[in-house]
């Protein structure tokens, strides 16, 4: 089966950024344009969410519809309240303040699993704090409203660029490396046991070749495979989309829509239509792909 | 950024001819502070004959006193920035992280005095100036909703420029003085006030504007353009009795000529120098406030005194 995009929306400057399905609009981040656009399917029309977001990228959508985003420019976690305010909710990580957030999903108990990447981009302001002598996955507890603890969960990575979580939310998936700087690009997952933790190892499900993008973002299909933004016309297999089941089998390779795809989600009703941001600035979708989302 | 804090001096480039009028060549410098994370804001107190400073990132507003060391006036403060001292001799606070203008009262308590421009709140107040009228001029760039370390509770932006706000002399009444710049930060005026001088840390560059009788302001103009590869963006400002203004700047403290010409370029100990004060009884003692420190050493020409 052909997938077959279209672009929805933009092109944007830059690389568009995390995705982010609220039930009636896809949410983008513009992440150079420091705002957070929506696209309404029903109208064709994209309007702002949020302007001046301080370069957020990963969105993800909270219980009560607020949203969280990693802030890559103020090296923290932000929540977009209902209100119109938005709140810091994380800085420091046993004191030392995190890297640049990148990509977060919260899970059913409002944990946020978020990718604490480095960053080409400077953050915002003086560089009094440096980065952390490690890229992990960090976890932020709910501590009480507004207030969150992060944990470090990954030990074994080298710059995580998105992450999820499978169905059951007993499973992590981190796709690690950033080719951009060196990296040897892995998408990796990791039992979750009761109290949030993981092995120190993860189990390798794919391993790039050295110059070869990984993957730069992820979702879940209903049946539970992961669809994978990855890779770029300069270097290995190109730039697709691929489905790749929890086991660490290759199902599909779909073509990209644009180089450097980076974000995908599911949107639209029954989450039918695949939605995916690349690095042309635009926010592409796919319908009757043959797969839906997870509706969690 | 020029020496360490263990080597406590400082140097002087770009020497125009005059320029010892402004300082020695190597004047002894003291280490007040070496525990802070971010200064700024100096503002010296003259009547209680102490500095008084914030440390951004460390969430306080300080007093120095020599003999005394530093003392906390308010802890959390909220990310305060740049400090003032009105014709009370209260305190106003650049509140940046709190998005506030505020107060000390004479009794002690902490009083807002501006937080929304037209039913929005204002983006995040970084510098601040009163004028002998007793009105307040402050910079609102956003600055403080995304600095790594220096955010307050909403870190989300309302407002569609950023402006520099007069607060009128009854504490009260708010209004734009101007919003042509991209990222307002420093402000002082010359001796006599008839010269505003706002810096733009990203296009940076000294501006001045005419103030008028009525307290608006004429067109802008270019007082100074920094050029070349050197890191760091113009950022405090004060001038000096003669009506030279210093700016904390690329590589170190500038100090112009009203021209705008440089006379002298004074490189300072330990990491970059954010903010400056004139100070001591005679006005001739320079205190700077640093990534890390606060330090002091003498000069030669004395500033325009804070109050």
């Amino acid at each position: 089966m052909t997938w077959n995009f279209e672009l929805v929306a933009g092109p944007m400057k830059g690389r568009t950024g995390g995705l982010a399905w609220n039930g009636k609009s896809m949410l983008c981040s513009a992440v150079l344009e420091e705002r957070v656009v929506s696209y309404d399917p029903a109208t064709n029309k994209t309007d702002n969410f949020r302007r001046w977001t301080g370069r957020v990228n990963g969105l993800a959508v909270a219980k009560d519809g607020s949203v969280f985003g990693a802030q890559e420019g103020g090296r923290r976690m932000i929540q977009f309240m209902n209100d119109g305010t938005a709140r810091p909710i994380t800085e420091f990580l046993e004191g030392e303040r995190q890297n640049q957030p990148c990509d977060v999903v919260v899970d059913s108990k409002g944990r946020l699993w978020i990718a604490d990447s480095y960053n080409a981009q400077a953050p915002y302001g003086p560089p009094t704090a440096p980065m952390l002598p490690f890229a992990a996955v960090l976890r932020a507890d709910p501590q009480g409203p507004g207030n969150y603890r992060l944990n470090r969960v990954t030990y074994d990575t080298a710059g995580p660029q998105a992450v999820l979580l499978s169905a059951d939310e007993k499973t992590l998936y981190v796709a690690d490396g950033d080719a951009e700087r060196g990296d040897v690009c892995q998408l990796l997952s990791y039992p979750i046991n009761e109290h949030g933790s993981v092995p120190h190892h993860g189990k390798v499900l794919l391993n790039f070749q050295f110059g070869e993008r990984g993957i730069a973002g992820m979702c879940l299909d209903s049946a539970g495979n992961i669809i994978c933004c990855m890779g770029w016309k300069k270097s290995g297999s190109g730039a697709n989309i691929i489905v790749v089941s929890p086991g660490g089998t290759i199902l599909e390779t779909h073509e990209a829509p644009a180089d450097l795809p980076m974000r995908c989600a599911f949107g639209g009703a029954d989450l039918g239509d695949l939605y995916v941001s690349c690095g042309d600035g635009g926010l592409y979708r796919a319908k009757d792909i043959g797969r839906k989302g997870l509706k969690r | 950024m020029h020496g360490s804090l263990e080597e406590l001096y400082v140097e002087v480039d770009m020497c125009a001819p005059g320029w010892e009028r402004i300082v020695d060549k190597s004047p002894p410098v003291e280490l007040l502070a070496r525990d802070i994370i971010f200064g700024e804001g100096p503002v010296w107190d003259k009547k209680n004959k102490r500095l008084v400073f914030t440390d951004i990132i460390g969430d306080t507003i300080w007093s120095w006193k020599p003999g005394v060391g530093k003392q906390a006036l308010l802890n959390p403060s909220v990310k305060a920035n740049g400090l003032a001292l009105d014709l009370e001799n209260r305190i106003v606070v650049a509140g940046w992280g709190g998005r506030t203008v505020f107060r000390q009262e004479h009794d002690g308590s902490w009083k807002t005095l501006a937080d929304k421009w037209q039913g929005k709140k204002l983006n995040t107040p970084n510098d601040i100036v009163v004028k002998s009228d007793g009105s307040i001029w402050f910079t609102d760039p956003p600055g403080g909703m995304y600095n790594v370390g220096m955010v307050g509770p909403d870190v989300q932006r309302y407002l569609e420029t950023q402006p520099v706000f007069r607060i009128a002399p009854d504490g009260k009444t708010l209004s734009i003085i101007t919003e042509d710049t991209v990222y307002p930060n420093g402000l002082c005026f010359s001796p006599d006030e008839k010269i505003l001088y706002v810096n733009c840390s990203r296009e940076r560059v000294i501006r001045a504007y005419d103030v008028k009788p009525d307290g608006s302001v004429g067109p802008k103009r270019v007082f100074f353009q920094y050029t070349g590869p050197e890191r760091g963006v113009p950022d405090g400002m004060k001038c000096d009795v003669a009506g030279n203004v210093w700016c904390t700047a690329p590589g170190g403290i500038w100090v112009h000529d009203p021209s705008g010409k440089p006379i002298v370029r004074i490189k300072t100990p330990g990491h970059h120098p954010t903010n400056i004060a004139f100070g001591d009884d005679d006005w001739k003692t320079m205190y700077v406030t640093n990534i890390g420190s606060v330090t002091r050493f003498r000069l030669n020409i004395a500033g325009v005194p804070s109050r």
